[in-house]
């Protein structure tokens, strides 16, 4: 038999802590360990962990703070419930309704009436043997007739689940909602609705495993269908004997909750993407020799056959024999240690490390750093004082030159490009980076060490020619992820696009990263990570910055591109990449609009930030698998640099200024 | 004589030790019986105000936890808006001068959305609580801590927000 422990005026002698109690929900045995009597009720504090889990396994949340009045419950399907200290009267979703008692604030806490909570929240506490059960129920029934069809919505407190009880195609529909109870009306007349006379909802089961079978009484001719339902923890039925019902047949079973969102009346149909196939021009080839840093990523891996330290009296050359043309970028720490890193190549030999006969250097480490679609070799030097170290060119490699002492207040940073003996392509100059690295062991765990602070900045535009490109999230940060899809590629994979284009028209590009990697470092934080990708440009003194990101929504509905900047500087950057975008897609055109994000905030000079299109949106995605759509995204932001540029003539400024 | 200049002394002082309880001790209060609350729809942009009326406690601190948490919950089932992420709380509210530092529980990283979501969210947010007399600035707390940005969508924390961010 079910008791609905609703009596509160009852002559229980009240005591502070309630009488050890045993509260049930969903097969869980809940210990509210704070909970207090109040007059015979049960009074729950607001931070006790057993309401915790009891709001948890209801979806909702409460929000208190002492040093205020107001205790604010949100429920899994974002009704609020208000509780005022002080005060019996509450408000779910705006109705006002009373409590047994006011809540108070005790110890810190706020306790509210179990009862009162409970019922706004669905849940009917019901005794039963010295237990309390807190049994989920359907809370609430609504039914409306609008255009000739009956809408009835019924609420659970837990994700619905139901089964058919009635035959397929019977005109009456029965239905049994498992695992909830109810304490509404059992029977009820609809008015004003032709095709629904009656409904009647019967509680059955036991007071711990509860049903609800709900039945439908109907005009002869009446269809019914599933509606489309605003939560998990809504079931909507519609009913007519006048109209065609667009929705699908009652299933025989429905389980709301392993879906994770609520059974929507949607057609498999409407979510296929028309597929963007060889719309575009075909792709531009690569143009050979004129990239800036680092190397086309399409070319075989160099090999490097061999690493020898040559002492030569105080100083040391180490010989390095690479089988093709290779990418470097060198760093100096500022603990005395030196790096170089090959770009696409491959370790011959073993790895090494060892203390070669020279006083210059401590020791000598020769790595495979990373292999795979990336291959990099790290030549990594530890100095006995601040050395001058030079790239040179030499037959069938280069040497690393360790020479004279030096005051440390050198380059710190390099890069280049050599061939056959000869420099290539030469580093850009790279702005002095005053160093400091993490640990040894860390030390060989990526390409390009921490970035250190204070960071020395060239003023925007110190490099005229210089434009920076940021491709979206990276290495242990994959951004968002849909359909198949990862930002963290097709960022980079436009970003690689981009940088071709660039260089093809005389630009200089940087790349804040042009492999899958953190440019901070693995699992950073997001404030290094980024700060490390502005770092990049504000050091280098770039003309131009540009992020490369791919959007993500909730629901797949959304669609488009837009671009983002900040600063009044972006603006008019962010105007001529837009006016492409928009011109040249076939995405929805979203605008230019302006956000507070961090890497366009923190940047010195015009940057912006590309949101392409939306991963979870199923046309956009279809898109976004295209290499013509990426290509033409490519194209559009070096046409509109190129356009910005040629109407915002570079003026000089010199170092000094605007730091 | 001297009784009733001790009466009226004690009277003024009385009149004295009001006028300051009223001015000084008890919190300044929202006189409205309503707030505006907002929310962005699902296009990222608009942004879209209701009236709430107000539960009895009236005073600032009251009130704008009131308005943070209206503003987390979001408007009315069936609404589509770009909600914050469910289990989002705040764990305080407090006012200094124009700015309302508004700490959130750790649920509001776990963003679904993405950058796009998180704008929607704290515009909303923002747009909420400067709606209140005197308020025109919100710093951001995540579980107590300030964070120079949130972790899944890249929007800047590090300074308090209003209304020009956007």
């Amino acid at each position: 038999m079910l008791l609905p422990a609703l009596g509160f005026g009852g002559a229980r002698p009240a005591a502070a802590q309630a009488a050890a109690k045993s509260f049930w929900f969903v097969g869980t045995n809940l210990i509210f360990a704070k909970a207090q009597n109040r007059g015979g009720e049960t009074a729950v504090a607001s931070d006790d962990p057993g309401l915790g889990r009891f709001l948890g396994k209801l979806g909702a949340s409460l929000s208190y703070d002492p040093g205020q009045r107001y205790v604010i419950v949100t429920s899994g399907d974002r009704r609020t419930i208000v509780f005022t200290l002080g005060d019996a009267r509450y408000t779910v979703a705006g109705v006002t309704q009373s409590a047994p008692f006011a809540p108070y604030q005790s110890g810190g806490s706020a306790y509210l009436s179990l009862t009162a909570l409970a019922k706004a929240l669905y849940v009917l506490p019901v005794e039963q043997g010295g237990a309390t059960i807190l049994q989920p129920q359907i809370g609430d029934l609504d039914v409306r007739t609008q255009n000739s069809v009956t809408t009835v919505t019924l609420r659970s407190a837990l994700p619905v689940k139901f089964q058919r009880v009635s035959a397929a195609g019977d005109e009456r529909l029965v239905v049994s909602l498992n695992a909830v109870g109810t304490s509404l009306e059992p029977q009820r007349e609809v008015s004003g609705s032709a095709a629904l006379h009656a409904l009647s909802l019967q509680p059955g089961g036991s007071a711990r495993n509860p049903t609800t079978t709900v039945a439908f009484e109907v005009s002869p001719g009446t269809a019914h269908a599933l509606g489309a339902s605003r939560s998990q923890n809504e079931l909507v039925l519609a009913f007519s004997n006048k109209v065609a019902l667009s929705g699908q047949p009652v299933p025989a079973n429905g389980d709301y909750g392993s879906g994770g969102a609520a059974v929507a009346v949607r057609a498999p149909g409407d979510l296929s993407p028309s597929a963007p196939t060889n719309e575009y021009a075909p792709l531009p080839a690569d143009v050979p020799g004129h990239e800036a840093l680092p190397p086309p990523p399409l070319q075989a891996a160099a090999h490097v056959t061999s690493v020898d330290a040559l002492p030569a009296g105080d100083a040391l050359d180490v010989r390095v024999a690479v089988s093709g043309p290779v990418a470097y970028e060198w760093h100096r720490l500022s603990d005395n240690r030196w790096y170089v890193d090959l770009r696409n190549a491959v370790l011959d030999t073993p790895a090494r490390d060892d203390q070669p006969r020279s006083t210059a250097v401590l020791s000598l480490r020769v790595k495979q750093i990373s292999a795979d679609a990336d291959p990099v070799v790290r030549i990594a030097l530890t100095l006995a004082s601040p050395r001058h170290v030079d790239v040179e060119p030499a037959a069938g490699g280069f040497t690393v030159a360790v020479g004279e002492n030096d005051d440390g207040e050198a380059q710190r940073v390099g890069a280049g490009r050599i061939a056959s003996g000869a420099v290539i392509s030469n580093a850009l100059p790279i702005a002095p980076v005053t160093g400091s690295a993490g640990g040894p062991s860390d030390f060989w765990s990526k390409p390009t060490p921490a970035p250190p602070a204070p960071i020395a900045r060239l003023a925007p535009g110190t490099n005229p020619r210089l434009i920076v490109i940021d491709p979206g999230h990276g290495g242990s940060d994959f951004g968002a992820e849909h359909n198949g899809l990862i930002e963290k590629d097709l960022t980079l994979d436009i970003s690689k696009r981009l940088r071709t284009l660039l260089v093809a028209r005389g630009w200089q590009v940087k790349m804040t990263r042009d492999t899958d990697v953190d440019v901070f470092a693995p699992n950073d934080s997001a404030h290094d990570e980024l700060q490390a990708r502005c770092d990049v440009a504000n050091q280098a003194g770039a003309r131009m910055f540009v992020s490369v990101h791919i959007n993500s929504f909730t629901s797949a509905s959304l669609n488009g591109t837009t671009t983002y900047y900040y600063k009044g500087a972006d603006l008019a950057l962010g105007e001529a990449i837009h006016r492409h975008l928009a011109a040249n897609l076939k995405t929805i055109d979203r605008g230019v609009r302006k956000e507070n994000f961090y890497v366009i905030h923190h940047t010195d000079m015009p940057a912006v930030l590309v949101e392409t299109a939306f991963l979870s949106n199923p046309s956009d995605a279809a898109y976004l698998r295209s290499p013509a759509f990426l290509q033409q995204v490519a194209l559009s932001i070096a046409d509109g640099i190129g356009e910005y540029a040629s109407n915002s003539p570079q003026v000089n400024v010199s170092p000094s200024d605007g730091l | 004589m001297k009784a009733l200049r001790a009466v009226l002394l004690l009277a003024l002082a009385a009149a004295i030790a009001y006028f300051l309880y009223r001015q000084i001790l008890q919190p300044k209060r929202v006189a409205a019986d309503t707030i505006t609350v907002y929310y962005c729809k699902a296009d990222g942009e608009t942004l879209v105000p209701w009236k709430v009326t107000l539960g009895p406690a009236r005073d600032r601190k009251s009130v704008a936890f009131y308005a943070t948490a209206q503003a987390l919950a979001g408007p009315v089932p069936g609404v589509e808006a770009i909600r914050f992420p469910q289990g989002t709380i705040a764990r305080s509210v407090t006012i200094a001068g124009d700015t309302a530092t508004v700490d959130l529980s750790k649920d509001v990283e776990s963003q679904p959305g993405g950058s796009f979501a998180e704008s929607g969210e704290f515009k909303a947010l923002v747009w909420t609580l400067t709606d209140l007399p005197g308020i025109s600035k919100v710093r951001v707390l995540i579980a107590g801590a300030a964070l120079p940005t949130l972790p899944g969508g890249h929007l800047e924390l590090d300074e308090p927000l209003a209304r020009s961010n956007w």
